[in-house]
């Protein structure tokens, strides 16, 4: 029966938290979930500056995917695709999962055995990973122009079938919806500006409407981290660079999978309603701002044409960017800081939105036990200092 | 968010025109620990605020040069 009570009521923040979360994006949101729900955390505020999905959790372009190089990350990012699966059902919203597959174009030989060599270290960590010729890519994705006219021509590709997309806005009200019935105080509108220490130990935030006290602060703030590293005098290892993307108007179906090139950096998908996103490459310098500009308009544009000549004359109607901060070695930072009580959840470049639930579940484990879980132990802030970066290789 | 780039050589120019060299840091000296080293490769100040980067001129000139932008108004005040 339809209710007509809300679904979810913002609050006011109260004195005191077990735990305080930064951040009202995905990964917030997620951590508040699984800390409320498998860790029976009572006491949890989420706090906001903006409104909920502002940041990267709203600019994003939907992908899901695990087909990333470095073999002691794939199992993490093997389980986050995986559990969006059961998602819609334990939260209780659809969130519009459709693993419809990802197509990386090669358009060279060496690319190509480059794609075979990932492939392998993909499929020992067990992940479906399938090698499609020219002629198999035209059979699925037909509107591509897999001839010889381009001036990089397609010459093979690699295909995950289990990517895909998944409703981002659909993902951040399912999670915030559930951590409302969870009894998470989500607070909009409350700017953190400090963080409290006291003889080492986080106790609790500043905010823009008081002092907060709390057992556990932890920061999952995704472009703006180097705003938390100020309040506790640390630098960060990111940049943090904008991504552009762009949205065609809508059209009939003729697209049934995500189309990227590593290469060339473009990708495009045709959502559930019918218009094509197209995503390029970060932005080139580093920025705050999230601007749009006629160069990455105009370079993605051309992208798509020479691979999906029929797209001529199709407008684009809307174009907007989101901040990434990015470390050197395309990994997140996860875990403690050297802060007793402050943990971080950040630098999750542009993969941050596949990897929600499971960097919600391991953030809400560590939180919860101040044990790093296995799976997220190569994502350590230390690694930076002992010269042992993720070894990763791709986009 | 258009802004342009002042080239000593080449004049006011697009950015787009250079290859970005990120923030101007300052090299630990030869007898430095290895963790100052550590922060000086992979560490940022990255804050939204004026900071000294590098830019070169790939597309003009080809030399390196200095500017101090503001990254979260694009604004470039000469030095």
């Amino acid at each position: 029966m339809a209710t007509t009570e809300k679904l979810l009521k913002f609050k006011q923040p109260e004195k005191s938290y077990d735990v305080i979360i930064v951040g009202g994006g995905l990964h917030g949101l997620a951590t508040a979930y699984y800390l409320a729900r498998h860790h029976q955390v009572k006491r949890i505020a989420v706090l906001e500056r903006r409104y909920i999905g502002f940041g990267g959790s709203g600019r994003n372009t939907e992908m899901v995917r695990s087909n990333k190089r470095a073999h002691e990350t794939l199992p993490f990012y093997k389980e986050s695709l995986a559990m969006w699966d059961g998602l819609s059902a334990e939260l209780e919203w659809n969130l519009m999962v459709q693993k419809k597959g990802i197509i990386a174009l090669a358009h060279s030989d060496p690319e190509l055995a480059a794609m075979r060599m990932m492939s392998d270290s993909q499929r020992r960590a067990g992940i479906k990973i399938d090698m499609l010729s020219p002629e198999e890519i035209k059979k699925m994705v037909p509107s591509l122009d897999t001839s010889d006219r381009p001036a990089l021509p397609v010459v093979g590709a690699q295909y995950h079938p289990e990517g895909g997309t998944v409703h981002h806005d659909a993902a951040l009200w399912g999670y915030a919806k559930a951590c409302g019935r969870l009894g998470v105080d989500i607070c909009v509108g409350v700017e953190v500006t400090g963080i409290m220490i006291e003889n080492g130990r986080a106790t609790g935030v500043e905010t823009s409407v008081g002092a907060i006290s709390a057992g556990k602060v932890h920061a999952a703030v995704g472009g703006y981290s180097s705003e938390i590293g100020r309040m506790i005098g640390m630098k960060f290892p990111v940049q943090t660079i904008p991504m552009q993307v762009m949205t065609t108007e809508v059209m009939k179906p003729f697209l049934d999978y995500y189309v990227a090139s590593p290469r060339l950096h473009f990708y495009t998908q045709q959502t559930l309603k019918g218009d094509l996103i197209l995503g390029g490459p970060l932005d080139a310098f580093q920025s705050w701002n999230s601007y749009t500009t006629w160069e990455e308009s105009a370079d993605r544009a051309f992208k798509i044409v020479e691979y999906f000549p029929d797209l001529a004359h199709v407008r684009v109607v809307r174009s907007w960017s989101g901040l990434c901060d990015c470390t050197g070695d395309s990994a997140p930072v996860m875990g403690g800081c050297g802060i007793e009580g402050l943990s971080l959840d950040i630098a999750w470049g542009y993969y941050g939105f596949k990897s929600t639930p499971a960097s919600g579940k391991y953030s809400a484990e560590y939180i919860a036990t101040d044990r790093m879980p296995e799976k997220i132990k190569p994502f350590a802030l230390d690694r930076f200092y002992n010269r042992q970066p993720v070894r990763e290789i791709i986009l | 968010m258009a802004f342009l780039i002042n080239c000593p050589n080449c004049g006011h120019r697009n950015p787009y025109e250079f290859t970005f060299g990120g923030e101007r840091k300052q090299a630990p000296g030869q007898d430095a620990d290895m963790k100052a080293w550590c922060e000086y490769l992979f560490f940022y100040e990255n804050m939204p605020a004026f900071q000294d980067e590098w830019w070169f001129h790939t597309m003009g000139c080809g030399d390196w040069i200095k500017i101090r932008r503001n990254i979260a108004t694009h604004e470039i005040v000469e030095e």
